[in-house]
């Protein structure tokens, strides 16, 4: 091939003019074959700049573009535009990065400069090994699957369902709901909520375009945004696995409790009468509160926190839920003593300190106490605590109610494992940024929502859901176009002897195995181009798209050269 | 699946040797056929020409007559002949392949890479006093062949292979069905079985698993421990002379990158090897200024990179059948090396190549914890 | 006549100096030549870019390690060399390397070819059994007498094709007694005078001695029938092939070695030879026994097909076997056969198109009718 090659360094205003010997640069590499023309200019990334590249690549008849510069996560898609723009195939080109990987790096000119050199030299030895590439083009998928039939999951269907997608909801449980659907009310207003719940049930099974899975989990997910690949597995039956098609994955996994039997001082399992706060609401919504020998408690403790200090977080809601508690128990059983032990009382938000100064006056006593232990006596409890004010007490109660931490669900792993996106603090999903993307993961396309986010409050759910929503709406349009990678792998068939040392390695499951001629065989549109196989295959049978071995040999051959 | 049976689970048989345990093995099988618990055989012959010895898979039973269980040479890995035949998936035959531990052990070692599908096959082992250098047999068949009967009665390694005369697993079970000729009582011998399939087999061939084969575990064992000590000194003897890159180097220096070792061994499955593509074909500038850099470079360079991008290939899964230096026009003790390296290897992972078809290869298995030494010897 | 350049010293050093010469001049960049790796008489093929690294070189070495017909190819099968080269390089592995040249496989492009009349290599495991040393001066003792050596390669021993076509400079070993007080290079072609002209020296008028060399001849012609009749006793029919071929344990290390033998990926390797189970089993039901894995024969009758019109009889091939077929003497002599059928010497005129890849109208008739 006759290569043209255009050479331009990037002044960058001072920022590299100041810190290198441009000239000096463009004198290393003049002369190399097939370089036909070597310039220096103040700011390629404007747009003067990027005309001045345009009529230079016309004006030369380049075949091939360097430039040095910044770093491509800068401006490698603005030049590869340029390129394409100007009749160049942009996989032509190669951006030497000669600021942060060179003048931001040292201070020393003479040093910068013999670096740039390299760099530079390094990135013309590569470009010649170059072959063009074409973008592939495919319509994305525009339905979502949500994974998790909670509160998050339903709002998130029944917004998403006014779009024209289809809505997968798979829960893993029986029915809809949620942990909610074990509450008989919620605060602060105090409103029943099992009719408002059972309406969103109803109106998800009247939707049309919204398919739900009960009992059910996600098998495989594979793909990327756009385009995943999900499998759907009935936990009664192996064999029953549907698959289909979405663009977006949302995980509505929400959380479980805290199991206080990993303490100790609290008696859980031990004792009885002593509850989770689950275990209380499921009594409460049966109608009677009663202890263990059907006799109705006239004193219980409620203990905030449990878990806190093993878990290391606070889960937000505990304090008012125990609040709440202390509600249900003095409405249902007036005469009845309540003792809401807390180590921190958390009531953040406009509401809920009015609710905590009602709860106080219903002659509730709340004890700020540590190093609380729950002890059997007789047909009672004792529970020993240390005041701040007045030192060691105790207490004998009826019965205790635990009001423990929120902690991810079991699945979390395995769904992030899918995906590749990371756990976070407390292992719940990794959010891809706290204040910038709450609801984002580092995956393109994989959505969290909701407690397996993080503790958090049902209006704080629903905001999430609503936001997950906004983000699918705004960057899933139906018939939006979306390229896949193109720098993929590709396997030679003649050479390759079906080992299948590769499939184990890749983690995006892009390379299936062809039966019939025993060959391994890449899906490029799910492939990412990691380039694991290439590294894995013993005959190196596999290739990587615009990470040939001649094209690594070459750049690096003539950086250390 | 072949799951190894436990030492003290291990059951067997005690048959009876009318004429020669080749006779007595000869009829096993027949019977096998016979019975339909067979459909063939896969077995050394020896060639018309008498001067070696080579697989045949057979159907016709009358051919089973100059079937060698035991044949004083390996002329192909065994595994390549399972290979051969399976590669491209199970048929609907049933065959009984006879062959020696280590091949057996390659076999299983290919199921793992899947270029062998044993579903269909019933593999079968036999005590091994070692193999007799191809050549050794090649030049002087008569002479060899009663070399080797002597051998296999007294047991003496002296005229096999370097690496058979320190191999401590010539009675490892790894398939089905072992035949253990070792600890027996005068014209008895052992039927091992280390699988269900094995098991199934021998309730086919009604041979009750009602024998006591203790005597046979403890010859094993015996033998196994002297091997073990005479490799070990070997194995250090051979450190100080390889050792250093200077030697090593001087060892391959006679290499002439034939590449023959790679081709008879059995796990060395790639259609094109890396070291014969385009990979390490360079253009003439490259080799003028890797010649300009030392003053002279040997053409083709490379040489010793090639053993060692082998051994990094394949060293997990060595067997140490010492085909590849049978294979060595240049007389390199590359089987030794080869060997000797593969124990440090797969001693990293707890790894034995072929001991069983349940242990995944230890390169393509990621345990988060796992080679701290490595990591703490970096800090 | 011929131009020739003569040194008065021995032959070996007299080439060593004229290397030497061509390299510190800057005519050429690297010598690739025969040079002693280790003290135990291993030698091997190296680029030299040094004169000090020439001390070691040894071009007239009866060993042939591999074939420099492939290395030379290798050197040049991405693009001609960038830079001259002189080798000095055998008689056959300069054929082999035209050969190659004929099919995309190399160039001569800026590439000085030294070859010499040749007295033969030994087999390679002289190098094992650590006796070469002693046998050198015996060597060339037969060599300087124009006499036939003993224990050479057999491919060697049958060998008349000893003297080089297209070399541009050669030595004139066989038959001469002076090697150790002289050296005669005789210029053949125009680059090999270009080469010699400023190298301090008697130039003069000299020729291949041809009837020192068709003595020579008509003793390896003698000894080539023989060999051939030997073989031709054992190749009878299919049965006869069995024989020979039965202890081939298909390692292929024939067609590595060979240096005709260019494929990336050899047909027999690829999965074109590989044979489902239903292939076995019916086979089975035919035949009651297959030979495992199978092939063995229809493998060499393959590559005799393929590269037998290029054969050039270095003997590689029977020295990596490890089996000890006797396959140097079996190419060799099919391979004359086919070649004798086109009249047709591999590897002499680089212009001579191979007779596989040429069609001619009127060929042939006799088979025809």
């Amino acid at each position: 091939m006759n290569r043209k090659i255009g050479v331009y360094i990037c002044e960058c205003g001072p920022n590299i003019s100041e810190k290198i010997d441009i000239d000096k640069v463009i004198e290393a590499v003049r002369f190399l074959n097939d370089i036909v023309v070597v310039e220096r200019y103040k700011l390629l990334c404007s747009e003067d700049g990027k005309k001045y590249l345009t009529e230079q690549i016309k004006r030369y008849g380049l075949t091939h573009l360097i430039i040095a510069a910044c770093s491509p996560r800068d401006h490698q898609l603005t030049f590869m535009e340029v390129c394409e723009n100007a009749g160049i195939n942009p996989y032509l080109f190669q951006l030497a990065n000669i600021r942060e990987q060179c003048v931001w790096i040292t201070a020393d000119k003479e040093e910068a400069t013999k670096k740039a050199i390299r760099l530079t030299k390094a990135a013309i030895g590569r470009v010649r090994c170059h072959s063009p590439l074409e973008k592939k083009e495919m319509e994305s998928n525009p339905d979502v699957l949500i994974v998790g039939g909670g509160i998050a999951g339903i709002e998130t269907s029944l917004q998403l369902a006014h779009s024209d997608r289809k809505i997968y909801l798979v829960e893993k449980t029986a029915s809809l709901g949620g942990l909610i659907k074990n509450f008989e009310k919620t605060y602060p207003e105090m409103h029943p909520c099992s009719i408002s719940i059972q309406q969103k049930i109803e109106t998800i099974n009247k939707t049309n375009n919204i398919k739900i899975f009960t009992d059910s989990e996600v098998e495989d997910i594979l793909g990327f945004f756009g385009n995943f690949e999900i499998k759907v597995k009935k936990n009664t039956n192996e064999k029953d696995s549907v698959s289909f098609n979405v663009g977006a994955v949302v995980f509505a996994t929400g959380s479980t409790l805290f199991n206080p039997n990993k303490t100790t001082c609290y008696g859980y399992g031990k004792f009885d009468n002593v509850l989770t706060a689950l275990e209380f609401e499921k009594m409460n919504l049966s109608g009677e509160i009663v202890l263990k020998n059907n006799k109705t408690p006239k004193s219980v403790a409620i203990i905030h926190c449990v878990g806190r200090t093993e878990k290391g977080y606070c889960s937000e809601i505990c304090c008012m839920y125990s609040l709440k508690f202390a509600r249900y128990l003095k409405d249902k059983i007036p005469d009845i003593k309540v003792f809401n032990f807390y180590s921190d009382l958390c009531i953040p938000g406009k509401t809920h300190q009015k609710f905590y100064e009602q709860t106080q006056g219903k002659n509730i006593d709340f004890i700020r106490a540590k190093n609380i232990e729950i002890a059997k006596k007789g047909e009672h409890l004792t529970i020993t605590y240390n005041d701040e004010k007045s030192g060691k007490n105790n207490y004998d109660v009826d019965m205790v109610i635990l009001s423990p931490a929120l902690e991810p669900t079991a699945d979390t792993a395995r769904l992030a494992e899918f995906t590749g996106i990371s756990l976070g603090d407390g292992g719940f999903f990794a959010e891809v940024h706290e204040k910038l993307g709450p609801v984002s993961t580092s995956s393109q396309g994989v959505f969290i929502a909701g407690c397996s986010q993080g503790p958090k409050s049902i209006p704080d759910t629903i905001i999430q859901a609503e936001a997950v929503t906004g983000k699918i709406l705004s960057s899933l349009i139906p018939g939006k176009k979306i390229e896949p990678e193109v720098k993929v792998s590709f396997i030679s068939e003649s050479f390759c002897i079906g080992c299948k040392t590769c499939l184990d390695v890749c983690s995006y499951g892009a390379i299936t195995f062809n039966e019939t001629k025993k060959v391994s065989v890449v899906n490029e549109v799910i492939c990412r181009g990691c380039g694991n196989c290439v590294a894995a295959c013993p005959s190196g049978a596999i290739t990587l798209k615009h990470f040939t071995f001649n094209q690594i040999y070459q750049e690096l051959k003539a950086a250390i050269q | 699946m072949i799951k190894p049976a436990a030492s003290s689970e291990k059951k067997g048989a005690v048959l009876s040797i009318k004429t020669t345990i080749q006779d007595s093995i000869r009829n096993l099988l027949k019977k096998g056929m016979d019975q339909g618990v067979f459909d063939a055989v896969l077995i050394p012959m020896r060639v018309p020409a008498g001067d070696s010895f080579s697989y045949v898979l057979i159907k016709d039973k009358s051919l089973l007559n100059n079937a060698v269980a035991l044949p004083p040479i390996m002329s192909v890995q065994g595994a390549k002949a399972v290979s051969s035949v399976t590669r491209l998936g199970n048929g609907t035959m049933k065959i009984a392949a006879v062959m020696r531990p280590c091949e057996i052990r390659a076999t299983i070692e290919l199921t793992k890479l899947d270029q062998v599908h044993v579903e269909n096959m019933t593999l079968i082992s036999i005590d091994c006093p070692g193999v007799m250098p191809i050549l050794d047999f090649i030049r002087e068949p008569e002479k060899a062949i009663k070399l080797f009967e002597n051998a296999t009665k007294s047991w003496d390694d002296t005229i096999m292979r370097p690496v058979c005369q320190i191999c401590d697993k010539s009675s490892m079970i790894a398939g089905d069905l072992h035949i253990g000729t070792l600890g027996t009582k005068k014209d008895a011998f052992f039927i091992i079985s280390n699988s269900k399939k094995g098991k199934d087999t021998l309730e086919k061939l009604d041979i009750p698993l009602n024998g006591n084969i203790d005597s046979w575990q403890i010859k094993v064992k015996e033998n196994a421990e002297e091997k073990q000590k005479k490799r070990k000194k070997t194995h250090k003897d051979l450190k100080t002379k390889i050792g250093h890159l200077d030697n090593l180097l001087d060892t391959f220096s006679q290499c002439i990158n034939c590449h023959n070792c790679m081709r008879v061994c059995p796990v060395c499955y790639c259609r094109l090897c890396y070291f014969d593509s385009d990979k390490v074909k360079h253009p003439s500038g490259e080799y003028l200024r890797r010649a300009k850099e030392k003053g002279s470079i040997r053409f083709l360079p490379d040489t010793t990179l090639f053993h060692m991008g082998r051994m990094m290939h394949m060293s997990l899964s060595c067997v140490s059948c010492g085909s590849c230096e049978d294979a060595c026009p240049m007389s390199i003790p590359v089987a030794q090396i080869f060997s000797m390296v593969a124990d440090e290897t797969q001693g990293l992972f707890d790894y034995v190549a072929g001991r069983s078809s349940g242990e995944p290869l230890p390169l393509k298995t990621y345990k988060k914890d796992e080679l701290h030494e490595v990591e703490d010897a970096h800090d | 006549m011929t131009k020739a350049l003569k040194l008065t010293k021995n032959t070996e050093q007299g080439v060593r100096e004229f290397v030497k010469f061509l390299l510190e001049k800057g005519n050429v960049k690297g010598v690739f030549t025969l040079k002693k790796i280790n003290q135990k008489g291993s030698v091997a093929y190296s680029l030299i870019t040094t004169s000090d690294e020439l001390n070691d070189a040894v071009p007239f070495y009866p060993l042939m390690p591999t074939n420099a017909g492939t290395l030379l190819s290798r050197f040049t099968l991405n693009g001609s060399t960038t830079e001259p080269i002189v080798a000095i390089v055998k008689p056959c592995e300069l054929r082999a390397f035209i050969e190659l040249i004929k099919r995309e496989q190399g160039s001569l492009e800026n590439i000085y070819i030294i070859s010499s009349t040749c007295g033969g290599v030994y087999p390679l495991k002289i190098v094992a059994e650590e006796t070469i040393e002693k046998n050198l001066s015996q060597y060339w003792d037969a060599v300087k007498k124009g006499e036939m050596n003993e224990n050479l390669r057999p491919a060697c021993t049958g060998c008349t094709e000893f003297t080089p076509y297209t070399a541009d400079i050669t030595v004139d070993l066989i038959g001469h007694n002076n090697l150790d007080k002289e050296c005669v290079l005789i210029l053949n072609t125009k680059k090999g005078e270009e080469l010699a002209k400023e190298m301090k020296g008697e130039f003069l008028e000299r020729e291949l001695d041809k009837e020192t060399l068709k003595k020579f001849y008509d003793k390896r012609d003698a000894a080539k029938k023989k060999l051939f009749n030997e073989i031709n006793t054992k190749m009878k029919g299919l049965d006869g092939l069995i024989e020979i071929f039965g202890r081939c344990i298909g390692c292929h290390g024939c067609s590595t070695v060979c240096p005709i033998c260019y494929c990336k990926l050899c047909e027999f390797d690829s999965s074109d030879s590989e044979y489902k189970p239903s292939t076995y089993e019916s086979e089975l039901k035919r035949r009651g026994g297959l030979k495992v894995p199978p092939g063995t024969i229809y493998y060499h009758l393959g590559r005799l097909a393929h590269m037998g019109i290029s054969c050039v009889g270095c003997g590689s091939c029977e020295d990596v076997c490890p089996v000890d077929i006797p396959l140097s003497i079996i190419f060799k002599k099919v391979g004359e056969s086919i070649q004798q059928i086109f009249e047709y010497i591999p590897g002499k005129n680089i212009e001579e198109k191979i007779p596989l890849l040429t069609y001619e109208e009127e060929e042939f008739t006799e088979i025809e009718e």
